[in-house]
């Protein structure tokens, strides 16, 4: 990936316009210039030239971001903000060590394996005794306040059997020459460990439309986390495993139901081995084939919906910044929801407005991250939305979490899951 | 510098929270949209009136300058603090406190954004219709500071038009109120008419009283592109001549159609000049002026006339049409911005005249702007490392006034004089008028500790100001 000292002319491009203070979330709640683009690239580049330190009040405005891209999105001088803020962490970690939204539930959180798998599954059990049932519907309230996880705050249950060891997913063949498509389905960790429900629409969806679906095993974390919080070498390490681990196997497409997976194994593998000249190819090869579950369905299955009951009326759509922004993915999703003839659809007041999560920002300043989804509950309560539908794990933790703290009464589905 | 004293009191007054001296935040209160950069002593948040009116007597016994501040996108410097000093920003100051529909007015604090007290009084079927190419992200505090106009002026007229009130911070720290809530009012000197456009130097506005209108029924937009820049320039005084005022007459050259085009991915066939037009108004009167629009458009030669269609459409075009300012660094690294205006009738001299500037300096000037109120934003495109462009580039600016003051315009519609014009204003302004205008300003503020160094040339300060014209200026 590109190292801050290389974006340099990215930083010079900025004319201080202020543009960006009409789209930012963070700045929208924080109201200070130090939250917007315009204040952080002049950061930025006041720490490169040494004018200021590293201090913890840099980092602190270094952390206040989701990473959402609306400033990279509105910059009529398109400054690559995204790219300098992820240059900024990496630089950060590399010159101070911890990644910096890292704690050890997080870190444990990216790291694979069985020893991972085995805490997970115990934590299961015990979650009786950390958990007490929320009021809404399938989430739980935490009891205590652990380390990363805010009082109060509203998490899906682990699930019991993780969504990689059912055996909707483990019972699928690996695809012998056939005449339909063969798409090998990446999970990622919010499907796997969270909703395992999502990956077994996902699955049943695509065989509907006729792909011809397999779940390789032995797939990681996308290490998105991870590059948010700095880590870019874990990020790394997670990027080359995944490719070894689908390069395995001849298949057409590789979806994931996750924006950001899809974001990251899209975009961010590219990024973070980008060292290895030697891997361009490889990556190259793998990235072609990674597309949105949503774009997928729409653009190649061309798949519509046979009209399932999805249990509400009134559908709404929250798009993912990294389905969005990231990967220019806005029209399949609703399309899919449209073509549900028990749906109506009602669009929102902003529609692309971050819903607070990304960047890390919901673990190391929580209370900021649920301000800001305060804004996007308002616009499903003005929707009259009685069900809210996205494409990604990460957003409907958070808008479950801010529908309930802020007393709207909708449900949180993937679209997947209402068609 | 602050002493500690005047530290711990500015904390006292504004909150520990709401004062800030850490070099981190200080960094970003030092910039404007003039890309200019000037070291603040510290950074406030106050909450209103009482808390500002302490922090401007303090600077009076103590002598330090006191820089007001709303989103920091102003193009002439005026919220620079070019001799430090405590920047008070109106960043906490955010409320839309009331609507009033039966009165048709709207009660603000200054540091609500332009766009969402316009999305607010349209809920409603009101109507606030300045709009500055900024409006998504500056304040009302800002464009009553800079009086701030916007496309639609040539129809709705500008910032000064919509204020009825105010509720000011004298320099000195007394809280007055100018103005009324009514439609009428004569009682004493028009002090609300004086504050609008003084560039934050006679006071800082606390709150505003502001007309609104009802909300036009509908609006159409038409898009008339031309081969040659002079023909559309004729367009548009034909326009205005025959009587018909659409609710905005925007001018784009070829040099902003490239840019647009690049930028914003919209196809305006490589055109010599883009008309940007709109009619407001009942649906009917909106067809009828569209008709007469388009066929004086076809009557100056234009190649093309059509309606955007979809709101879509229209968004995009006015998206592009904001882009056009900042994107210009596209063409040349730097550029110097000038927002002259012209008697509308002038506009085709206007243009002829830069044109040949352009050739003779051989520079490329871009423009582009409100030609329907003679508003036009001139850019003098050129690259600062290169020291004989860019004295021929401030060459040129120097004759872009002469001209538009032969042709009895004015140096500055919109932007304001700040920093970056000061220099100019006695070429539009006679000395005694330049000497009253002083006189103000010593009255309101004998000791000069409200926004130093900001319009009048050789100002305490200006040395410094200039360094930022001629030197780190990029804009």
């Amino acid at each position: 990936m590109r190292k801050l000292v290389e974006l340099k002319q990215e930083l010079d491009k900025c004319v201080k316009c202020g543009a960006c203070r009409s789209v930012c979330p963070t700045f929208r709640v924080l109201g200070r210039e130090t939250a917007c683009a315009r204040g952080k690239l002049t950061l930025i580049d006041a720490c490169m030239g040494g004018e200021i330190e590293m201090s913890e009040a840099y980092l602190k405005h270094l952390k206040e971001c989701t990473l959402c891209g609306a400033c990279r999105d509105t910059c009529p001088k398109g400054v690559d903000t995204v790219a300098v803020y992820n240059a900024a962490r990496v630089d950060a970690v590399q010159k101070l060590g911890a990644p910096i939204a890292a704690s050890i539930v997080f870190k444990n959180l990216l790291e694979s394996g069985r020893i991972m798998d085995v805490a997970l599954k115990i934590a299961t059990r015990l979650q009786g005794l950390i958990f007490k049932d929320g009021t809404l519907e399938s989430g739980l309230l935490s009891r205590f306040a652990l380390p990363v996880i805010g009082k109060g705050r509203l998490l899906p249950p682990l699930a019991r059997e993780f969504f990689l060891e059912t055996s909707e997913a483990r019972g699928l063949p690996v695809p012998a020459k056939t005449g339909q498509l063969k798409v090998a389905f990446y999970a990622g960790c919010g499907v796997n460990y969270l909703m395992p429900g999502v990956g077994k629409a996902s699955i049943e969806v695509l065989r509907k439309a006729g792909a011809d679906v397999f779940v390789p095993a032995g797939q990681v974390c996308c290490g998105m986390p991870a590059f948010a919080s700095g880590d870019a070498a874990m990020a790394r390490q997670m990027a080359l495993k995944n490719i070894e681990v689908f390069e395995a196997f001849d298949c057409d497409y590789i979806t994931t139901s996750c924006a950001t997976c899809g974001h990251g194994l899209k975009h961010m593998f590219a990024d973070v081995l980008s060292d290895s000249p030697e891997l361009e190819k490889r990556i190259e090869a793998f990235s072609a084939k990674v597309i949105d579950i949503n774009a997928l369905l729409v653009n190649v299955l061309k798949y519509k919906s046979a009209g399932k009951e999805t249990g509400g009326s009134v559908v709404t759509y929250h798009d993912p910044c990294h389905l969005n922004r990231a990967q220019g993915v806005r029209n399949e999703p609703r399309e899919l929801l449209k073509s549900n003839k028990n749906i109506t659809f009602k669009e929102m007041a902003f529609p692309c407005s971050c819903c607070g999560l990304g960047g890390g920002l919901s673990i190391v300043n929580y209370d900021l991250s649920i301000e800001i989804t305060e804004r996007k509950i308002k616009s499903i309560r003005a929707s009259g939305a009685d069900i809210v539908a996205t494409a990604c794990p990460g957003c409907i933790v958070q808008l479950r979490d801010g529908l309930h703290k802020y007393g709207v009464n909708a449900r949180v589905a993937h679209v997947v899951e209402l068609i | 510098m602050l002493s500690e004293t005047v530290k711990r009191e500015l904390k006292r007054i504004v909150g520990e929270a709401n004062a800030t001296f850490a070099k981190e935040d200080l960094l970003c209160y030092a910039y404007d949209a003039t890309n200019s950069s000037y070291m603040p002593d510290a950074v406030v948040f106050p909450s209103g009136a009482e808390e500002i009116s302490l922090i401007l007597k303090m600077a009076n016994s103590e002598g330090f300058p006191v820089i007001p501040r709303g989103a920091g996108t102003g193009f002439s410097g005026g919220s620079l603090p070019v001799e430090g000093g405590v920047v008070v920003s109106t960043e906490r100051m955010r409320k839309i406190i009331e609507i009033d529909a039966e009165n048709l007015t709207a009660l603000v604090e200054p540091g609500v954004v332009t766009w969402e007290l316009q999305t607010e009084v349209e809920k409603l079927g009101l109507f606030y219709p300045p709009d500055p190419t900024s409006l998504k992200f500056s304040t009302i505090g800002g464009n009553i500071a800079e009086c701030a106009g916007g496309p639609r002026a040539v129809k709705y007229g500008v910032t000064r038009d919509y204020v009825l009130g105010l509720e000011v911070v004298l320099p000195t720290g007394e809280i007055i109120t100018t103005g009324v809530a009514t439609a009428k009012g004569v009682v004493g000197y028009d002090l609300t008419r004086l504050l609008v456009g003084s560039e934050g130097t006679l006071g800082i506005v606390t709150k505003a009283r502001l007309r609104l209108l009802p909300k036009p029924e509908t609006t159409k937009t038409l898009l008339a592109l031309f081969p040659d820049i002079k023909d559309a320039a004729k367009a548009v005084s034909a326009i205005i001549k025959a009587k018909v005022v659409p609710s905005t007459l925007e001018f784009i050259d070829a040099a902003c159609v490239k840019v647009v085009e690049e930028h914003a991915k919209m196809d305006f066939s490589g055109a010599g000049a883009v008309l940007l037009i709109e009619a407001d108004g009942s649906a009917e009167s909106v067809e009828k002026e569209a008709v007469t629009i388009e066929k004086i458009c076809l009557e100056n030669k234009a190649s093309s006339v059509r309606a955007a269609t979809g709101k879509y459409e229209v968004k995009d075009l006015w998206k592009a049409r904001r882009a056009i300012s900042p994107s210009l660094h596209k063409i040349r690294p730097d550029k110097i911005n000038e927002d002259v205006v012209v008697p509308r009738a002038s506009i085709p001299d206007l243009i002829a005249g830069i044109e040949e500037i352009s050739k003779r300096h051989n520079l490329l000037i871009a423009c582009f702007g409100h030609a329907g109120d003679g508003n036009i934003h001139v850019n003098v495109m050129y690259d600062k490392k290169n020291a004989v462009e860019a004295a021929s580039a401030e060459d040129a600016v120097v004759e872009v006034f002469r001209l538009t003051l032969r042709l009895h315009g004015t140096i500055s519609g919109e932007h304001g004089i700040g920093t970056t014009k000061s220099r100019f204003i006695e070429m539009e302004l006679g000395p005694a008028a330049i000497d009253a205008m002083k006189r103000i300003k010593t009255t309101l503020d004998p000791k000069g500790i409200l926004n130093p160094g900001k319009i009048f040339p050789n100002a305490k300060g200006l040395e410094r100001a200039e360094f930022a014209v001629a030197g780190k200026h990029t804009q």
